[in-house]
């Protein structure tokens, strides 16, 4: 892979650089993980959230899949932080596909992130699953 | 190119500088151009001598008459001439072909041409090493069995069959032999003779010659009728019409000689390069070697790494050019269907870089790939959830 391969936009390539937003927090009463996927289908994610005020205020991410999956991973660590539950809850995969310009045969891994962001609403420290 | 390293040779080669230099030869004005049926005159019988040498040096390397071989665009030309021409010929001698699941598509898609025609294909599952069983296709063979087809060496693990026993067994009972040698003819011994093969595919650019030249070798005693893809002017026997491509027919016998006159020494130099790239890459952990150990061809490793991503590997090396193991990494990221027929899960399927090395390969290179595979795998596996729960 370099540069000018036509598969990955530049948001894919600036992510995949440095994977910001990777890691993971330890177990605490302030944390939710929602985790999704499945190695043997090629996409697995797990999202670390600490949450605060009824917010989330910063995200780690692992992730096992293609670069697109692993780089709409990163970008949800910065775009989850000052969401609510709720919003959580009714997340969408399509805001990531226009974000980083996922080409339509990998619209279903995104749904994995999906599936992963409304595990962590169903995850929220101390709160009931919220309907959607 | 040359700030990225080539370890994808099973693909394709570089065509080597003496190749291209005898190709040249042939285009220029002042070269052999002409056409090689047009005998009529000085240029075309000098082409025609150029064409007739090239036939020579094809035949030699698989120990053969020149007379059996038929010039093609590539191997799949050739497979597909060899196994529809022959099905189509002998209709009425048989109407069931054997081959083996982990084929290459042109003759996979071929026994599917030939299945919408009403002949019975069995597919063959290899063992866990990829080796198909001489009693295998022993035990498949029935009294309208037409033709088996095995491919020499597997174009993803690299693999090598028993071709020899295959061929004798087939010559016992009838059968027509179809070998697709697009990977192995020129890196090991082959020999239509004492392998008992009766049609057998050939190209020029896995081998350092050029793309779009090929061969198919055609049994000639007793001789063996083909029915022909393409019809026009009757070149080739009438099994191939079409105006030869004379710089593209010497490439590919030049590619030949040399092969045939280093095969020795370049088995020796690529199979070490290959083993020391085996060593550097089977010390990390949760590595696999695709297909049987030793029964292989010099240049081809099949690795998979259990916990990482085929197609984030090879974003992560971009100073590499080597090949995942799915079937196609660029849209669906669908398995492998080889690594799949031999066992494999669709995680570790996908988890699987095929590395090939040729005559231009290095150890400086091996050793690089080494030191990056090894980062980016152990990279990956740091960005993976942690499979505990």
């Amino acid at each position: 892979m370099t540069a000018d391969d036509p598969r990955y936009g530049t948001e894919v390539r600036r992510r995949m650089a440095s994977l910001p937003g990777v890691g993971r927090f330890d177990p605490a009463a302030d944390v939710a993980v929602g985790r999704a996927g499945d190695r043997e289908q090629g996409a697995e994610v797990a999202l670390h959230c600490r949450v605060a005020g009824r917010r989330v205020t910063e995200v780690r991410f692992q992730a096992f899949g293609c670069p697109h999956f692993l780089a709409a991973a990163s970008w949800l660590s910065e775009r989850l932080p000052g969401a609510a539950q709720q919003e959580l809850a009714a997340w969408d995969w399509r805001e990531a596909a226009g974000a980083l310009d996922v080409p339509a045969a990998k619209f279903g891994r995104l749904l994995t992130l999906q599936d992963a962001v409304r595990d962590v609403a169903r995850n929220w420290p101390g709160n009931p699953v919220p309907s959607v | 190119m040359s700030d990225v390293i080539y370890l994808d040779n099973a693909a394709t080669t570089a065509v080597d500088p003496r190749v291209v230099e005898a190709m040249l030869e042939c285009l220029g004005p002042s070269g052999d151009y002409a056409n090689p049926s047009s005998v009529g005159h000085p240029p075309g019988r000098r082409a025609r001598a150029r064409v007739e040498q090239a036939r020579a040096e094809v035949a030699a390397l698989v120990g053969a008459d020149p007379v059996q071989v038929i010039f093609t665009s590539g191997a799949t030309e050739a497979d597909n001439l060899a196994i529809l021409g022959a099905a189509r010929f002998h209709r009425e001698r048989g109407r069931h072909v054997v081959t083996s699941r982990t084929e290459h598509p042109a003759v996979l898609d071929a026994c599917r041409q030939l299945e919408r025609e009403g002949v019975a294909v069995t597919y063959l599952k290899p063992g866990p090493d990829g080796i198909v069983e001489p009693a295998q296709v022993e035990a498949a063979l029935r009294s309208d069995t037409l033709l088996v087809s095995l491919m020499h060496v597997n174009n993803e693990i690299g693999v090598a069959q028993d071709i020899g026993a295959v061929g004798r067994l087939c010559r016992e009972r009838g059968v027509l032999f179809h070998v697709d040698a697009a990977q192995g003819a020129g890196k090991l011994p082959l020999d239509v003779n004492r392998d008992c093969i009766d049609l057998l595919a050939l190209t020029a650019h896995k081998v350092h010659g050029p793309k779009g030249a090929g061969a198919l070798c055609v049994r000639r005693e007793p001789r063996l009728g083909l029915v022909p893809l393409l019809h026009g002017g009757g070149q080739e026997r009438g099994l191939r019409s079409g105006t030869l491509a004379t710089h593209q027919v010497v490439g590919l016998g030049a590619a030949y000689r040399i092969a045939a006159d280093e095969m020795e020494a370049d088995a020796a130099r690529i199979g070490a390069l290959r083993e020391r790239l085996w060593r550097g890459l089977s010390a990390l952990p949760g590595v696999l070697l695709n297909g049987h150990p030793t029964r292989r061809v010099p240049g081809i490793l099949s690795v998979t790494f259990d916990g990482v991503e085929g197609e984030s590997l090879l974003y992560a090396l971009p100073g590499l050019a080597v090949s995942s193991g799915s079937a196609c990494a660029t849209t669906s990221g669908e398995p492998s269907y080889v690594l799949r027929a031999l066992g494999r899960s669709d995680r570790l399927a996908q988890s699987t870089l095929r590395l090939s090395l040729g005559r231009f390969s290095t150890a400086e290179q091996v050793d690089y790939a080494i030191e990056a595979i090894a980062a980016s795998v152990s990279r990956l596996r740091l960005v993976a959830p942690r499979m505990d729960p």
